[in-house]
């Protein structure tokens, strides 16, 4: 088997588990999406009635949403094999670092594809959005978001899992590096909604798309150091 | 001690190059005095960025070779850059408020780029002060310091953008605002504070790294007294292992 | 307040700052060096315990 072959069996291999404990674990993972759910519902208590000026703060709203569930999502699947030990474990197989992370981007990049992807009809409906032909658009934007937030998650998840004060610890450091796309992805949002008058869209998924490599190398190359501590 | 050299030469440096902005230089003349700020100002930024790209470079370098000296520099490059981008924060403010008649605007990308490196040059100095292995403090350090860096040139591009596309109307708009009257002298009192800036930063990164250097020999030897002392006490059974 | 108020501001912040930060980093290299001289002389004058090695 070649190389590369043998890299992505584990990797697959990887995210089938955590996509099987995420299963398993329903409720974690149901509650994570009530959560982002809520936090809509609040905005609108917040900044309404008035739906002219919800419907203009969707976009970011939306993503605001994302970005509170996916810190969950992302802490939630490193805490369980950080309480079991099985992270030593993990360190102790003879395998590409590289893979490993790829695996657990993975599976953290499909929880949040599902996140956002069950919060666009949210949305659509609490803000009164006509998604109608821009949905291949958003998708888009929700795929190359949350491989990003999934690739910065990763890496920082299993570098504050074994942190005191990690519950803080995660979002602060998150939260700064990820404003860049949070703004793209917004921005992405709000053009494909408005059927992209300025021609900026595509643009924008550049943004993100760079930002997703960006993050991606940096996360694989220094996993293995933070399995190794 | 040539260390002391360089920090008088930074002293008077900065002394002369202020003294050349405030008082030789002419004021601007779209701007005013105003327009005196951003001597301070860019070379604050410029020496933030300096910093941190050391911080960056010194961190690779630690999980290349395992150095703490490494480290030592790093958080050095870190801590001396938080302060400058504050500066440089706060000179943008001091600035913007005259120029523009507010505090803060938005659609300024150097301001909104600058704040977001103070967030995450702060999150970093967390990061090590709730890390207590050496070891790992340094390794999350640098993992932390490397993705932040590659961070900003995409923060940089994301905020040129988000301005460029906004047609609404701006308070005052920023460009023509920074074309001064007099280039020449007006370059000349920035590369001066600049060049005085460096001298002190050099200074300032010395002088934390030996600092750093002498505070985790005091940590480690904190270290070898606890766990002997454990030991000790426990008649050789093994000390429970603390959060890393 | 006017413009030279803030110029004053500007200036004053900053290099009022740079020079409290090389007063108290000095200040802070000068007790971390004597904390480690006050360590290293009672490591001389009481040689550690043989409870085994590091």
């Amino acid at each position: 088997m070649s190389q590369l072959a043998r890299h992505a069996t584990v990797a697959l291999a990887i995210a089938r588990k955590d996509a099987l404990s995420e299963l398993r674990g329903r409720q974690a993972s149901g509650s994570t999406l009530f959560f982002a759910a809520l936090v809509l519902l609040l905005f609108g208590f917040a900044l309404g009635p008035d739906s002219q000026r919800l419907s203009e703060a969707a976009p970011g709203l939306l993503w605001l949403a994302i970005v509170f569930g996916g810190l969950l999502t992302v802490a939630r699947l490193h805490q369980l094999e950080a309480e079991d030990g099985a992270f030593e474990q993990l360190a102790l197989y003879p395998v590409d670092r590289r893979a490993i992370f790829a695996g657990k981007a993975l599976a953290a990049s499909t929880a949040m594809l599902v996140l956002g992807g069950l919060l666009l009809p949210v949305v659509a409906i609490l803000y009164a959005l006509p998604i109608g032909a821009a949905w291949l658009a958003l998708i888009a934007t929700v795929v190359l978001g949350a491989i990003g937030f999934a690739a910065v998650g990763t890496a920082y998840a299993a570098l504050t899992v074994r942190m005191r004060a990690r519950e803080v610890m995660l979002p602060l450091l998150m939260l700064p590096i990820v404003a860049p796309l949070l703004l793209a992805a917004v921005k992405a949002t709000a053009a494909a909604l408005t059927g992209d008058p300025f021609g900026e869209l595509g643009s924008w998924l550049q943004l993100l798309a760079g930002f997703d490599v960006v993050m991606l190398v940096v996360g694989a190359g220094t996993y293995g150091f933070l399995l190794e501590e | 001690m040539k260390t002391r050299v360089l920090g008088v030469a930074g002293l008077l440096a900065v002394i002369g190059a202020a003294f050349f902005g405030l008082f030789v230089v002419p004021a601007d003349l779209n701007q005013g005095d105003a327009q005196r700020i951003m001597y301070v100002h860019v070379a604050s930024a410029w020496i933030a960025y300096l910093s941190f790209g050391v911080t960056a470079m010194a961190g690779l370098g630690y999980l290349w070779r395992r150095d703490l000296r490494l480290d030592a520099i790093a958080l050095a490059g870190a801590e001396v850059g938080v302060m400058f981008t504050a500066f440089a924060i706060w000179g943008g403010m001091m600035w913007g408020r005259p120029v523009w008649g507010v505090f803060w605007q938005w659609e300024d990308p150097r301001l909104t780029t600058t704040a977001l490196l103070l967030a995450l040059y702060l999150g970093y100095l967390l990061l090590r002060r709730l890390s207590e292995d050496p070891a790992r403090r340094a390794t999350r350090a640098a993992i932390v310091g490397l993705v932040a860096a590659v961070d900003i040139p995409i923060v940089h591009f994301s905020v040129i953008w988000w301005r460029g596309l906004h047609q609404g109307p701006t308070i005052g708009s920023p460009d023509k605002l920074l074309h001064p009257s007099a280039p020449l002298q007006f370059v000349a009192a920035l590369l001066l504070m600049l060049g005085a800036f460096t001298l002190v930063w050099s200074y300032f990164m010395i002088r934390r790294y030996q600092l750093a250097r002498i505070e985790w020999q005091i940590e480690e030897h904190g270290r070898v007294g606890r766990i002997s002392a454990a030991r000790r006490a426990a008649f050789g059974a093994p000390a429970e292992e603390p959060i890393r | 307040m006017t413009d030279l108020g803030f110029v004053v501001a500007a200036y004053g912040v900053i290099l009022g700052g740079v020079a409290i930060y090389a007063l108290t980093l000095v200040r802070r290299l000068r007790i971390a060096r004597e904390a480690s001289l006050r360590i290293r002389r009672d490591a001389d004058a009481a040689p550690p315990t043989p409870s085994g090695g590091r």
